[in-house]
């Protein structure tokens, strides 16, 4: 029995998109393996109903942790809940997401199941007895091809490499109990503070618009803040220099030593393109750059530029997005 | 004073070098670091150095001699050894045979021996083949990086317990009356102000029995030493500017070129190298006096223009340039040489002494026996328990009785000859002193400083860069590996009345793209500049930096 | 208080990499390595909760073959008080083989804390921390970018995409830190020559067998070059046409 494992990522009660992702790769491996996909999802009462999407997306199991305690993250409930059904449940793989809990949880489940695993993964394929990933290492300049020959494989995608696809199977709900008492645990998340209302995250994003140093002032920001709302389904990103700096939270930061982005478009607005910067955003579709100097790095990564003051073109652009996307 | 009418004459624009900043009376800090023997310098003249009296002072104790454990340091401002590093280079082995006599040839860090050489004479149109002249032939010299040579040093010198601190700049000499007593080195950590900003650094200071600046081109602290205690040269130190670039080439390279003429001036002096450090890894350069005549004279954009010729454009074509680089070299030869290069605890070797030979393009073997003969000088110092300028006075016999000093002398005027606008009756002379080993044309030459040539005010050629072959010196400083921070408070020091004709001589001057004249004013970005020294030799003065700024040469 | 610090030699990132002859590894000629920036983080943490507290001590240990000893003397320099180097042959890929390996050295330390950086950017794993505090049964809090301990407890932020966490745990546990925590301390020439004094042990490393292959690795494609369609805002309308029909992205 080849049966592939998912942990569905929640916050504040709603399930994430990567949630709906790994759905969807755990369906891809599991058809490949000739199996079902048995999904896991946490959270505070009332997390049942969100159960629905995910068999539209393909969990043919939905096991439901409910938990007045849940309405935060806990980190050694989702660990112990998740160790203890993959090992009874002998499962092939089990996928996770590349986030900052999936960061926190895919390795501590795979080391209380003595598994190896492998993180933002890009894509993966089975041969026979072995599934096989790629992953970027050296902050993107170099992709790796690893076979991972045991079971089960624990892999935490990539956010935005697979786009989650409907493919309705039963989703049969299973109440579960969590596998410790939420209460005894001792790590505690005491408070989930939502950053500024509302803003879609920049890895789940399928646009990012970005800001450096070119737009000279804190408070000029609002131009880029202003051509992401035109398109409606955009993050605001931001450079190390103008997060050392101050102007936006270190959350915002894209670059080596911040958070990696692989959105559909990505826009540097004022960027030079620092080697740094570049890192975080280079596997981006299209790349659009906006700078007045005709020289900057940025010009050589991107598909498309235009040379010119930014206080200008941008507002024109906002302009001119708003009026597309009137039409669809 | 301004300048006259249609000239621009950059001593008079340029600061006085800051001697109360760069000579200290101060007591050193109780906090100094110790050290017996201090190099101000990480390069092959300050390693060998290093190594050399690392070697002499186990020997000593090992036959049962008394020095015991003697701490030798060696200060580098740039973050890892040989990020500071630049040069051709086609490297005569036979210092570091001397420094290493128990390892052969192809022990050491070089890329290949000279197999062939070519030299072209090129004007506007064309590039004539020209017979090699006596003075570059290149005959069992290898081709080498500098930086490689340099970190195989620092790795050796490491293995002998040198005490080896790259991210530290000497900024100031410690002295106690005549005597150099140490150095204290460049605060880190601030910010565009000068204020302290996070990760704030403090100087330190570091005592020694005997310091050796071996800084380079354009040493600061050289400088000051020579201008404190008054030590004259007969002719004062001219400088070339050289600007380097390393290109993956799918065409190989088989041989050491040399070019004269265009793309430099009829009335410069300078020329081209390129050299294969491997079938298809090429170093390439210009180097050009910096006494020329024109504001809008641009050794990085003259570089540029000579690669869209023959034997350039060929080789280079569908390549890639992987660095850029940029230093200056001291060409006063043997006449600019210091009357004395010691002191009480102090010593002055390699380029920072003037210790190169430019018509060969020759300073690292010369770089490297003065360390060797420094080292010599400090160990009979320290056993002697006497390191006053009466001691440390055998350093200059020994280099004054070596081939240092009697190839300077042979090929003495070779540059001068070239202050005459006429590159034709120049060469002329300049053969018929190599041709009579001197005995015709061995008279001293006067020279002038670089900063006293007045330059033509002259509008520049326009230049485009392609991207391809050719570069703006933004991207150029890019492949440098200068990851400066912007904030970096500027190290340079503007003179007074900076019309727009000196902001345009500036301009072009510099060839990281330091300075820029916005309308009629001068805008410095000082976190571009690359420690080439040209700007403190026609410019604003250059002073020590942050640790680990600048540029991060890794083949160069 | 105990500390210890885990630490990688990591190689400068700012270069193009090339790989080697037997495609499963990065070509090494020429780079430059330095401790892990997220590693000199968690140095920097760890000294300064030291010198909050009396009678603490800090270790910092690396897994590796002997060319580990520079970035433990690295660490040594910024202040740490002692060393061990965990000798391996290879660092390896499989960042469970590297837990289980620091985790025999660590459970015999009686450690207060251990601290790790929250991700190295050559593997890029960013696993090893969490692993540890499983295998060692420890409470643990990952990617931190504030820290107060005080009275055997601790509280932490950490940054969520969009939010953030506030995490308090009970000492002894493990962390890793993220940027922003602090910034890292530049090593002093006192404390370079401090650091030649320090005790610095060498011990055989124990690396279990691995369930991972690295089969290749391999240059990501070259970006199709781009072009810069025009100038100003009166490029605008070009733009927007393109990334409608050739980009398909609007």
């Amino acid at each position: 029995m080849a049966n592939v494992f998912a942990l569905v990522e929640t916050r504040a009660g709603e399930v994430r998109k990567v949630g709906l992702e790994a759905v969807t790769a755990a369906r891809m491996l599991a058809d490949k393996f000739g199996g079902e996909v048995h999904a896991l999802l946490l959270g505070p009462p009332g997390i049942a109903g969100k159960a629905a999407q995910l068999g539209q997306h393909g969990a043919d199991v939905v096991a439901v942790v409910e938990h007045a305690a849940l309405n935060n993250y806990n980190p050694e409930v989702a660990a112990a809940t998740a160790a203890e059904r993959i090992k009874s449940g002998g499962y092939r793989a089990a996928v996770f997401s590349t986030t900052a809990q999936g960061r926190d949880l895919a390795p501590r489940v795979a080391a209380r199941l003595g598994a190896s695993i492998v993180t933002d993964v890009l894509s993966f394929e089975v041969e026979g007895d072995v599934v096989v990933v790629r992953h970027p290492m050296n902050i993107g300049k170099v992709i790796a091809t690893i076979a991972m020959s045991g079971t089960p494989a624990v892999i935490a995608m990539r956010p935005n490499v697979i786009a989650p696809a409907q493919n309705a199977k039963a989703g049969r709900v299973e109440n579960v109990q969590p596998a410790v008492d939420p209460a005894s645990t001792k790590v505690k998340v005491v408070e989930t503070k939502q950053g500024s209302g509302g803003k879609l995250d920049l890895a789940e994003a399928p646009v990012v618009v970005a800001g450096g140093r070119g737009l000279k002032a804190a408070e000029n920001f609002k131009l880029v803040e202003d051509l992401a709302s035109a398109f409606g389904n955009a993050a605001v990103g931001a450079t190390r220099a103008v997060t050392d700096d101050g102007w936006r939270p270190h959350s915002d930061q894209i670059g080596q030593t911040g958070r990696l982005v692989s959105p559909e478009l990505y826009i540097a607005v004022g960027i030079s393109g620092a080697v740094q910067h570049l890192a975080g955003m280079r596997t981006s579709k299209t790349i659009v750059a906006v700078n007045k100097d005709k020289d900057a790095p940025i010009f050589k990564v991107a598909d498309y530029g235009i040379v010119g003051d930014v206080f200008e073109v941008i507002p024109a652009l906002t302009e001119a997005v708003r009026e597309a996307k009137k039409h669809h | 004073m301004p300048d006259r009418a249609g000239k621009v004459l950059p001593v008079i624009h340029q600061a006085a070098l800051p001697l109360d900043r760069l000579i200290l009376s101060d007591p050193p800090d109780p906090e100094a670091v110790p050290m017996d023997v201090l190099f101000v310098g990480g390069g092959p003249a300050g390693l060998a150095g290093a190594i050399a009296l690392a070697r002499l002072i186990k020997a000593d104790n090992e036959a049962g001699g008394d020095l015991g454990d003697v701490q030798i340091g060696v200060l580098e401002k740039s973050g890892a050894l040989g990020e500071h590093s630049l040069s051709g280079a086609v490297v005569n082995p036979i210092a570091m045979r001397a420094l290493f006599p128990e390892l052969t040839d192809k022990d050491f860090p070089f890329r290949a021996p000279v197999a062939a050489e070519r030299v072209y004479y090129m004007t506007d149109t064309r590039s004539v083949r020209i017979p090699t002249p006596p003075t570059m032939q290149n005959h069992g010299y290898q081709i080498a990086s500098i930086c490689e040579i340099v970190r195989w040093l620092g790795e050796k010198a490491e293995g002998l317990g040198v005490n080896i601190f790259t991210g530290f700049p000497a900024a100031a000499l410690l002295t106690e009356g005549q005597r150099v007593t140490g150095v204290r080195t460049a605060p880190s950590g601030l910010s565009r102000n000068g204020d302290p900003g996070s990760g704030y650094a403090p100087p330190t200071d570091i005592t020694a029995q005997i310091t050796v600046l071996s800084e380079g081109t354009r040493g600061t602290l050289s400088q000051a030493y020579l201008e404190w205690q008054k030590i004259k040269s007969g002719n004062p130190q001219i400088f070339a500017l050289g600007v380097k670039e390393i290109w993956e080439t799918l065409k190989p390279l088989d041989a050491v070129v040399h070019t004269l003429g265009w793309p430099v001036p009829k009335d410069c002096f300078g020329g081209s190298f390129m050299y294969p450090l491997t079938r298809n890894l090429v170093a390439l350069g210009l180097v050009v006096g910096l006494d020329y005549k024109r504001t809008s004279d641009d050794v990085h954009e003259m570089l540029q223009r000579m690669k869209l010729r023959t034997p350039f454009r060929d080789l280079l074509e569908a390549g890639e340039m992987t660095e850029w680089g940029a230093k200056t070299i001291p060409e006063g030869g043997y006449y600019a040489l210091p009357e004395r290069r010691h002191g009480d605890g102090v010593m002055i070797v390699g380029d920072a002494a003037g210790f190169v030979e430019v018509a060969s393009l020759k300073g690292i073997h010369y770089a490297m026996q003065s360390g060797m003969f420094a080292a010599r000088a400090a160990f009979n110092a320290l056993k002697k328990k006497d390191t006053s300028a009466a001691s440390l006075k055998e350093y200059d016999a020994m280099v004054d009785g070596s081939f240092i000093v009697k190839d300077l002398r042979k090929r003495r005027n070779m540059r001068l000859t070239f202050q005459d606008r006429n590159f034709y009756v120049a060469g002329l002379k300049a053969g018929l002193m190599t041709v009579t080993g001197g005995a015709l044309f061995g008279g001293k030459i006067e020279s002038h400083r670089d900063a006293e040539v007045p330059r033509d005010v002259s509008p520049p050629q326009p230049f485009v860069p392609d991207g391809k072959l050719t570069f703006s010196k933004l991207d150029a400083v890019f492949k440098s590996g200068n990851a400066t921070r912007d904030d970096i408070p500027s190290h340079l020091i503007v003179g007074a009345d900076i019309t727009p004709q000196v902001a345009d001589l500036y301009t072009h001057m510099c060839p990281a793209g330091v300075y820029e004249r916005d309308g009629d004013r001068l805008v410095v970005s000082p976190a571009n500049c690359v420690d080439c020294k040209a700007t403190d030799v026609i410019g604003p003065r250059w002073t020590p930096r942050e640790g680990g700024s600048g540029p991060k040469y890794r083949q160069m | 208080m105990k500390i210890a610090v885990c630490v990688k030699r990591v190689p400068d990132m700012d270069v193009r990499f090339r790989i080697a002859a037997d495609s499963t590894s990065v070509d090494e000629a020429g780079l430059k390595f330095d401790i892990n920036d997220f590693d000199a983080w968690a140095v920097e943490a760890a000294l300064q909760l030291r010198d909050k507290n009396a009678g603490s001590e800090v270790t910092a240990i690396s897994l590796g073959p002997d060319v580990v000893q520079e970035t433990i003397r690295k660490a040594l320099s910024m202040g740490v008080d002692k060393g061990v180097q965990l000798k391996a042959d290879k660092v390896p890929f499989d960042g469970l083989a590297v837990a289980k390996a620091l985790a025999e050295e660590l459970k015999t330390g009686g450690y207060d804390l251990i601290l790790f950086g929250k991700m190295s950017p050559d593997s890029s794993n960013g696993v090893v921390g969490a692993m540890v505090a499983e295998l060692l049964g420890m409470p643990a809090v990952t990617a931190i970018s504030s820290l107060e301990i005080a009275d055997g407890k601790g509280k932490a932020k950490r940054e969520l995409e969009g939010a953030q966490e506030f995490v308090e745990f009970p000492l002894p546990a493990v962390l890793t830190v993220d940027e922003g925590l602090n910034t890292a301390r530049l090593p002093s020439l006192k404390g370079i020559m401090a650091a030649k004094k320090k005790p610095l042990e060498v011990k055989q490393a124990q690396i279990p067998q691995s369930q991972l292959t690295v089969r290749k690795l391999e240059l990501p494609p070259e970006r199709k070059a781009g072009r810069v369609v025009g100038e100003g805002a009166s490029a605008v309308p070009e733009l927007v046409k393109l990334l409608q029909t050739e980009a398909k992205v609007l």
